[in-house]
């Protein structure tokens, strides 16, 4: 059979690719109970399960149990020809099991109502505020009161360094469609919506590396749109941010600065319709590139990226994403002679060729 | 064919099908265009479960996967469950209350052929770089996708949508005036009160989403900037307009299910329904509160009243808690026998419960926070839609197909596809549970292979696989059935409603003379006796047929 074939081929196939990078917390099988949860309001909301999951199953066992007992005790046996009793309905037991779920529903409705308002709750002064902004198929991460931003797509994404015990503010905004701000471990997600600002908050409880990744389809590589978070203690969390503002003081962005002929591209991106100009750029093999790009179109977000650029055969992406009426300075990896085709990672149609000599 | 009236020349049966306003013809053109949607469908959830049935992209490319998921889910649900749902209806309604057509006929036709026209276009999205924007066809992605089949999908959609509503309206006006005399509305079979409902929820809902659809159509297209934010318009709109309708929806797909399975149970119980009344109310209550649910789709978009839709999504529980009991109370001390439509039915109560369970969960909103948008939810539709709709459709196919054809389908073949049909469902669906509750988000190509998710996504893979099996030897089934002899009599299951008590397949006008009715079970109350709730006078009433 076909099916058996494609199947086994799978398994092989399941069987080989056993490496990946991307983001994730914990390689177990998962099971009918939630996985670690390590926010103070994710717990909250997590603990929740339980209770309904044990009610679920009472009602499961008792209504399959009742059909499995009627479906053997009450078969019609071989030569009765008797009808049954012609039951219409009986008041009282009706009214009983219409009360006792309404009961039941109204009293989860109070209890999850009440966890809501914890995990919706908000502090006056939060200690860290993270500016999400998600475009397609990206994160940037901007610390406003650090002054500190980062950006990154594809499988791991940008990552998110926050203390832990300490109530954090996440503020969500999106450029172009919906997007979803996910973290399992978190026991929660929010939409980034264009247009409007959504916020919550999360006091994280345990140290770690927590994967993410948009949980609102978003396009073409919304699979491929992931992040992390790592939860550090307050002197950590600090070094880092020191850390960071050092290195962002000591490489300003790259600017043009001769280099050999050839390894300085100047390209402008026109609009999303109109694609790049010029679309044919030519420079040195074997030399990283420096790329300045020009986003002169008022409604749209732009790059640069090159196909089959990155040493692994992979796609290089050009960050961070010029926003309207802005530039971007990229540095290429080193790539030998050949045409490349150069595109925008925010909307594939732009293309153009790169050739090295 | 002697009728009074009937032409003395012959037309070819191709001109009488494509000429005809006969309910009877329509409901089976609908029925045949929904099952080769269905198959579609179906072709188009393997290409799915086969891509995910390893971590990597194996099959397709990440663009051909983002455009067949919405198509799956837009083949299912608008082109196989919702037509099937109106065939049935279309080709049972009329005669379960003793009409001799739909109140309008032609409209009838339209109907039908809007829908196919709408179906076509649809299919042929595919063929013009797809529409990768899932069902629910959310702006701005909608409305900024530059692929030509998203505007075919938004124009099939509307065709659709003007088929239901003229559908609506005709099933509406059939119930209420064409009802034969003695049949009153409480005397009405389960199966007319559900359509009745059903009606009415299209008639509400379908127009909401139509013109939204030709709002994304104009924004796509002329810059309208009703739900595109870079020109004033807001996405979160165009949401609120998607699940006016797309809740109330949930409910047109399985109301009509409640009522195929509130029909054969009592007729294979050998008792009548268990609280007549209490299901008249429960599915008139369901569909009250099925347009203060909408929401609930919506609960991470920050931007609704939370406590409020998740309490009438609790609330909603309970009318449907009260089927499930009155279902086993009309099965308690009755004499069952488990020919394939009973077989479906008991199938759908096991199985649809889980769709219930798993969905009252997801009315708790912390928990949606976690669950919203992952495999969990993915479960939780397809318990509803496949243990659901998709059992009762077969469940009543197997009941009418006699009644249609004057042929029964094969007991034996028709065990062996619920039996594989059951199985694969549970494998299928019951381990997306995890997968969600652990964080796999739905409409991915790709996963991680580090993730733990590998195993249960080949487990769902190979149920997947045990689904496509099980229609095999249905087709198998009808094929062969229609080829042999006709021997179903008028009434092979011993029926207590109107389409029992005419030939089988009826004649044109459907009855040559109607039974008196005084309950809802009219065509019963012939055979044994016993007009309304007065007790039966003979007891020994069984026909000796079929028991086991």
């Amino acid at each position: 059979m076909i099916g058996v074939a494609v199947l086994a081929a799978l398994l092989l196939a399941a069987c080989a690719t056993r490496t990946d990078d991307r983001p994730t917390s914990d390689s177990a099988v998962p099971g009918l109970l939630p996985g670690q949860v390590v926010t103070e309001q994710g717990r909250a909301a997590a603990d929740l399960y339980l209770p309904i999951f044990v009610i679920a199953v009472a009602v499961f066992v008792l209504v399959e149990g009742l059909l499995l007992v009627i479906a053997l005790r009450f078969r019609r046996r071989k030569g009765d020809d008797v009808l049954p009793s012609q039951t219409h309905g009986n008041n009282l037991l009706e009214v009983v099991w219409t009360a006792i779920p309404a009961l039941i529903v109204t009293i989860l409705f109070i209890v999850s109502t009440s966890v809501l308002m914890d995990v919706e709750a908000t502090s006056d002064e939060p200690a860290v505020t993270v500016d999400v902004t998600g475009f397609q198929w990206q994160w940037t991460f901007d610390y406003p009161a650090e002054q500190l931003s980062f950006t990154g797509a594809g499988s791991e994404g940008p990552e998110m360094v926050v203390p832990i015990n300490e109530s954090i503010l996440i503020r969500l905004h999106a450029l172009d469609v919906i997007h979803s701000f996910y973290v399992p471990q978190f026991f929660r997600k929010l939409d980034l919506v264009p247009g409007r600002v959504n916020q919550f908050e999360v006091t994280i409880e345990e140290e770690g590396t927590f994967g993410g990744q948009c949980a609102e389809f978003c396009g073409l590589a919304h699979d491929a749109m992931y992040f992390t978070v790592r939860a550090v203690d307050r002197a950590t969390y600090d070094q880092w941010v020191a850390d960071e503002q050092e290195k962002a003081r000591q490489t300003p962005p790259p600017l043009p600065s001769g280099g050999p002929a050839g390894s300085v591209l100047q390209v402008t991106s026109i609009s999303t319709a109109a694609g790049y100009e010029p679309t044919e750029l030519t420079g040195l093999a074997d030399t990283p590139l420096t790329i300045q790009l020009d986003n002169p179109d008022p409604e749209a977000p732009h790059n640069v990226a090159i196909r089959g650029a990155n040493p692994d055969g992979s796609d290089w992406i050009g960050l961070p994403i010029a926003g309207p009426g802005q530039k971007a300075v990229y540095t290429t990896p080193p790539m030998p002679a050949g045409a490349y085709t150069f595109y925008c990672s925010v909307h594939a149609n732009m293309t153009g060729t790169l050739t090295l000599q | 064919m002697a009728h009074p009236h009937a032409p003395t020349y012959r037309r070819s049966w191709i001109y009488e099908w494509i000429t005809t306003v006969d309910h009877k013809k329509i409901g089976i053109m609908y029925m045949v265009t929904a099952f080769v949607c269905f198959l579609i469908g179906g072709i188009l959830a393997l290409v799915i479960r086969t891509e995910l049935a390893a971590p990597g992209l194996q099959f397709v490319t990440a663009e051909q996967y983002n455009s067949v998921f919405g198509l799956h889910a837009i083949n299912m649900i608008f082109l196989f469950v919702m037509p099937m749902f109106t065939g049935l209806g279309n080709y049972i309604v009329p005669i379960q209350v003793g009409a001799a057509d739909m109140a309008f006929p032609r409209v009838n036709a339209l109907s039908f052929w809007v829908f196919l026209g709408g179906a076509i276009i649809i299919e042929m999205s595919f063929l013009f770089g797809g529409s990768p924007t899932g069902w629910t066809l959310y702006a701005p992605l909608s409305t900024r996708q530059p692929e030509t089949g998203v505007d075919l999908m938004v124009l099939g959609l509307i065709m659709t949508g003007i088929s239901s509503i003229l559908g609506s309206i005709n099933f509406l006006v059939t119930i209420f005036r064409l009802r034969a005399p003695g049949m009153t509305l409480l005397r009405m079979p389960m199966f007319c009160w559900a359509q009745l409902v059903t009606a009415v929820l299209l008639l509400f809902s379908v127009p909401v989403v139509t013109a939204g659809l030709v709002m994304i159509f104009i924004d796509r297209n002329y810059g309208g900037g009703f739900f595109e934010p870079s020109l004033g318009g807001n996405p979160i709109l165009w949401q609120h307009v998607f699940w006016f309708f797309g809740h109330p929806e949930v409910y047109i797909l399985i109301l009509p299910a409640f009522g195929i399975i509130s029909e054969i149970l009592p007729v294979f119980s050998r008792k009548p329904l268990f609280g007549y009344r209490a299901f008249v109310f429960a599915t008139a209550s369901i569909g009250a509160l099925g347009f203060t649910v909408w929401a609930h789709h919506m609960f991470t978009t920050g931007a609704v009243y939370l406590p409020f839709f998740s309490f009438f999504t609790f609330l909603i529980a309970v009318p449907t808690g009260i089927k499930f009991f009155n279902w086993l109370a009309t099965m308690w001390r009755g004499k069952l026998t488990f020919d394939t439509p009973m077989l479906y039915a008991c199938g759908f109560i096991a199985l649809f419960l889980i769709g219930g369970l798993d969905g009252a969960f997801l009315a708790v909103v912390p928990f949606d926070f976690m669950v919203q948008d992952t495999y969990w939810v993915v479960s939780h539709i397809h318990y509803v839609l496949v243990a659901g709709a998709m059992f009762s459709i077969f469940a009543a196919l197997f009941y009418w197909f006699p009644k249609m054809t004057g042929r029964r389908l094969n007991e034996r073949s028709g065990k062996v596809q619920f039996w594989l049909l059951f199985i694969g469902t549970n494998l299928t669906f019951f381990p997306q549970h995890m997968l969600g509750l652990d964080g796999m988000i739905r409409r991915v190509a790709d996963y991680s292979a580090n993730a733990g998710w590998s195993e249960l996504n080949l487990l769902s893979t190979i149920g997947a696989f045990f689904i496509a099996a099980s229609v095999l030897p249905f087709m198998w089934n009808v094929f062969a059935t229609l080829r042999g002899p006709v021997n179903a009599g008028d009434d092979p299951w011993d029926g207590y409603t109107l389409e029992w008590a005419t030939t089988s397949p009826p004649p044109v006008y459907n009855f040559d003379h109607l039974p008196p009715i005084h309950s809802e079970r009219p065509v019963f109350d012939l055979k044994h006796g016993g007009g309304g709730h007065a007790p039966i006078a003979a007891a020994p009433a069984l026909p000796a047929g079929t028991a086991e």
